[in-house]
């Protein structure tokens, strides 16, 4: 069975900022998304080297992703390159950020 | 009007919805309580910031260290806001930071003892910060105070962070077992009963309800030892960690399985749990102050001569 990588960015839309209710696909944290099998891959980065969340974040999207059907296994790979920019936030996530007060 | 003729109007005002938002709104009897719990708030996050420093050596990862100093910066910020508002009221912020003696300080006494290994860092967060947004989360539903009431909107978000960071480390340190687990265990053994104190005196035996008529707060005591242990006994359970409360399904609450309060060991960071005290006794105790309450007081006033020390305020 393949898992199809729509679900997997669904999923992925679940896992939220710990501070705000924004998902790590609307700050465009998520760089790609593979599945191979029974094993999923995400690529994925942070709005700064030192952000406190890493931990919290990393494990949330292996939560989310290991409870779909037919996943096995989750790697989460953290990357630096292309750096983040407030340019990947998606519109909706621009909004939200604008909603809360924080200027983008 | 006599006084208390207007502080009794003040009463029937604020049990009607009105929200005071200055001064002139003010009773001084109303004022003198919203000084103090402001006080108390801000000392606590205050104080917060070296505890958790001293702990955040104890970090197993540089990311765990960095996630610890991204509390310590919130709780400083959570700091800043309460003394600021003491300023509107005509309080300096220089003073408080400054001029009071450490014992003067007037936060819990759970944040006058050392948090010595990871295990105590993260229990610090989980139980803690839980009592924390317990606290606020009642004042920023209740509170009579408009501007309180707003500025705890941001702190009581970044108040979820540190909880999170408390509770996800209690969850991988018990899942890891063997000594981690055991220190888990260890540091929740003294810190349970201590956040339990925490929250002051039970209903029964409180004479003033002020807090309560002014709306600086809306839970009681005891409401508010339900909320947190409605979240705390089932994290520890969930997770294998032993706790001397339990849910009574009867009594449709939590109850504590001992008899409250008890004696402290100081030096054994244990509870007599067969040696119950009086309140006037955990009083006692509380006024004499923890063992690191002048380390953490003089780290954040830093040397009298220096720069920002006591003698330049």
């Amino acid at each position: 069975m393949v898992i199809p990588e729509t679900e997997i960015w669904s999923a992925l839309r679940r896992v939220t900022d710990p501070e705000m209710p924004i998902s790590i696909v609307d700050l465009g944290l998520v760089y790609g998304v593979r599945a191979h099998g029974s094993a999923v891959e995400v690529d994925m980065t942070f709005t700064a080297i030192a952000c406190p969340a890493m931990d919290m974040l990393i494990d949330d999207v292996r939560e989310c992703l290991v409870e779909l059907p037919g996943v096995r296994a989750v790697k989460v790979n953290v990357v630096w390159n292309p750096p983040w920019t407030k340019s990947r936030l998606t519109a909706q996530g621009r909004d939200l950020l604008q909603s809360f007060g924080i200027a983008v | 009007m006599l006084p208390q003729e207007k502080d009794q109007e003040l009463r029937q005002k604020i049990a009607n919805g009105f929200v005071v938002e200055s001064e002139d709104d003010m009773t001084p009897s109303y004022k003198k309580a919203l000084e103090v719990i402001l006080t108390v708030q801000g000392d606590t996050e205050l104080v917060s910031a070296p505890a958790y420093y001293f702990a955040s050596k104890d970090a197993p990862t540089i990311n765990s260290r960095l996630a610890v100093y991204a509390i310590i910066q919130d709780e400083l910020g959570h700091a800043n806001i309460a003394y600021r508002l003491l300023e509107d009221l005509g309080v300096s912020k220089q003073w408080l930071m400054y001029g009071r003696q450490p014992h003067e300080f007037k936060h819990p006494y759970g944040f006058d003892q050392p948090l010595e290994n990871w295990a105590e860092m993260v229990v610090a967060n989980g139980f803690f910060d839980r009592a924390g947004i317990t606290l606020l989360s009642d004042v920023h539903k209740n509170c009579s105070y408009g501007p309180w009431q707003r500025a705890l909107t941001k702190v009581d978000r970044e108040e979820v962070l540190h909880l999170r960071h408390g509770e996800s480390w209690m969850k991988r340190l018990a899942k890891a077992g063997g000594t981690a687990k055991a220190a888990l265990q260890r540091a929740v053994d003294w810190m349970f009963p201590m956040t339990l104190e925490w929250f002051g005196l039970p209903d029964a035996r409180k004479k003033h309800q002020d807090q309560l008529e002014y709306k600086l707060k809306g839970l009681t005591n005891d409401q508010l030892r339900q909320v947190w242990m409605s979240a705390t006994v089932p994290l520890c359970e969930g997770i294998g960690i032993k706790v001397p409360a339990h849910f009574d399904q009867a009594k449709n609450e939590y109850l504590i399985d001992y008899e409250f309060p008890v004696q402290y060991d100081i030096n054994e960071k244990r509870w007599l749990f067969d040696q119950p005290i009086t309140w006037d006794e955990v009083f006692v105790r509380w006024k004499a102050r923890g063992p690191m309450n002048v380390t953490y007081i003089s780290m954040i006033q830093g040397d009298k001569q220096g720069l920002f020390g006591g003698l330049n305020w």
